[in-house]
């Protein structure tokens, strides 16, 4: 068990590690993603600067706290998206049959498809949450924390966006569901919990957990309330067991279109 | 002239194809009003308070004007087009046809967001009047020039989308920069009125694009005066030619050095 599970690691690790070097062929795009990633999300902070030139307060956030809201969110979208880029784009894999690559491989078919590429920009994403927490005044110890928290995030929101895409073994047009699922994590992420009030806030944590990926670590980083930890990390084990029995579930729906393509 | 208008023409047909897609794209749209509403009431603790001269229903309608024109103009599959079109060679095909690339391009764009304009205009004032309980108290005249300028403004932003497109000439990715303009836009013209930054600032944007793309149009809808509409359609005239002429000119010096393989 515990070698089968060594040997699936090391074939994601070596996946993502090819699916890089071929985003890295033509460094000045490679670098320029990167850093326009950094200065499109640095952006942002004018909104902010604005806003609370307004108000000291915004949705019982002090800016401090806006800013690590804006780590935990690029931490998290980056991790996710840079190492299971494709968990966003399954549904049209199995809509255009391309699993079929991934099925006949030894292997965790959900793990390879998801691991199979890149995404370049994100990297520019988890660069900018630790400049966030540099600027938030974090510590080493808290910094350590923002990268498990991150992790953990980033893990979470891949496992919905496996929920999602998995739909498309059912229903046909599920791509447009998953893409409208999937933006809302990234809509709600960066603006405060305290503006919203009602069913809204009971939806932000339970039928879409933004709550558990953004608005929970930040009462950890700042207030350091251990149960919160618990309460996200027995989130994260839940949703991924359930991503992997529905994608499995699905997967014995699946038919192969013959589709004959080249994978480099 | 009249290509150019089948070419619209038939784009607006093809767009309607894909309606579901467009009804789709409403959720998108319906969660950054519904958050920017939520964030203005929370803010606007007092909705009858007056903040830089705009009271809460004038800053929710700034915001659904703006949005409309936001989510209308989908810059992003545009840079994406146009930056294809050149990493593919799909550009040469075009070298020999009796059309301006740069026409073409920016009149099968807009007909491709027409129909998504008329939806989202129409979802944006009924949001709107969800939100707010009423709409502005606004003229036919106004509104008719505010239509006129938004179609102004879709034209400008798609020509400055087609420049950073044209990029791809030069660098292979050419969606980074465009990344940058479009937060350029979003957060110093579609979020906030002018009157919201430091007065430093103020004269420096409305002398940017952002008065002939958001802030204007939008403005018009929400504190209406001729004065302020002359003015936009003067900015929108101007920088409709400035975007043309930027757009022709790294075209033109791209397409020289265009090498395609194979064919």
């Amino acid at each position: 068990m515990l070698t089968a599970v060594k040997n699936q690691g090391r074939v994601s690790f070596l996946s993502i590690k090819y699916a890089l070097m071929q985003e890295m062929l033509n460094r000045v795009t490679f670098f320029t993603n990167i850093l326009f990633m950094i200065l499109n999300n640095a952006s942002f902070i004018i909104q902010w600067i604005v806003l609370y030139s307004i108000q000291n307060n915004v949705g019982g956030y002090t800016f401090k706290q806006i800013l690590l809201l804006w780590g935990i969110a690029a931490g998290t979208y980056g991790f996710s998206h840079f190492f299971f880029e494709n968990a966003y784009d399954l549904s049209q894999i199995i809509n255009e049959g391309k699993l079929d690559a991934y099925l006949v491989q030894p292997k965790n078919v959900l793990l390879s498809s998801i691991t199979s590429k890149v995404k370049t920009s994100a990297l520019g994403d988890i660069f900018y949450g630790y400049i966030m927490c540099f600027f938030a005044g974090l510590g080493v110890v808290d910094i350590l924390l923002f990268t498990i928290l991150s992790i953990i995030g980033g893990i979470t929101l891949t496992a919905i966006a496996v929920l999602l895409g998995s739909l498309s073994f059912w229903f046909q047009k599920a791509d447009m569901i998953a893409e409208s699922g999937n933006g809302f994590m990234t809509n709600f992420a960066t603006y405060p919990d305290g503006i919203f009030k009602g069913i809204v806030k009971v939806l932000l944590f339970t039928l879409i957990p933004v709550g558990i990926v953004n608005y929970l670590p930040i009462s950890i980083l700042t207030e350091h309330k251990v149960e919160f930890f618990f309460l996200i990390f027995l989130f994260m084990i839940a949703i991924v067991f359930f991503a992997f029995f529905l994608f499995y579930r699905g997967l014995k729906r699946y038919s192969s279109s013959n589709l004959m393509s080249m994978r480099i | 002239m009249r290509k150019y208008l089948f070419i619209y023409k038939s784009e607006v047909m093809s767009s309607l194809q894909y309606l579901a897609n467009i009804l789709f794209g409403f959720l998108g749209y319906f969660i950054m009003l519904f958050i920017f509403f939520q964030l203005w009431k929370y803010l606007y603790s007092d909705p009858d308070s007056v903040m830089n001269g705009y009271t809460m229903a004038e800053m929710v309608w700034y915001v659904i004007m703006t949005e409309i024109l936001w989510s209308t103009l989908g810059g992003k599959n545009l840079c994406q087009k146009i930056s294809n079109d050149v990493k593919s060679g799909n550009i040469a095909y075009n070298l020999c046809k009796p059309y301006s690339y740069i026409h073409y391009a920016l009149f099968s764009h807009l007909g491709s967001i027409t129909i998504k304009a008329v939806l989202y205009t129409l979802l944006g004032l009924v949001l709107g009047f969800c939100f707010l309980g009423e709409f502005p108290n606004i003229s036919f005249l106004s509104i008719l020039l505010w239509i006129i300028s938004s179609i102004g403004s879709l034209a400008i932003s798609s020509l400055f989308v087609i420049f950073i497109g044209l990029f791809s000439f030069k660098i292979e990715d050419a969606n980074p920069f465009y990344w940058v303009y479009s937060k350029f836009i979003l957060i110093l013209g579609t979020i906030f009125p002018i009157e919201f930054f430091p007065k430093i600032l103020r004269p420096i944007l409305r002398y940017s694009p952002i008065f002939a793309t958001t802030y204007g149009p939008a403005n018009l809808f929400v504190h209406f005066s001729f004065q302020n509409a002359f003015r936009v359609l003067i900015a929108q005239f101007i920088y409709l030619g400035i975007a043309y002429v930027l757009c022709y000119f790294v075209y033109q010096k791209g397409v020289k050095k265009l090498n395609v393989n194979g064919g």
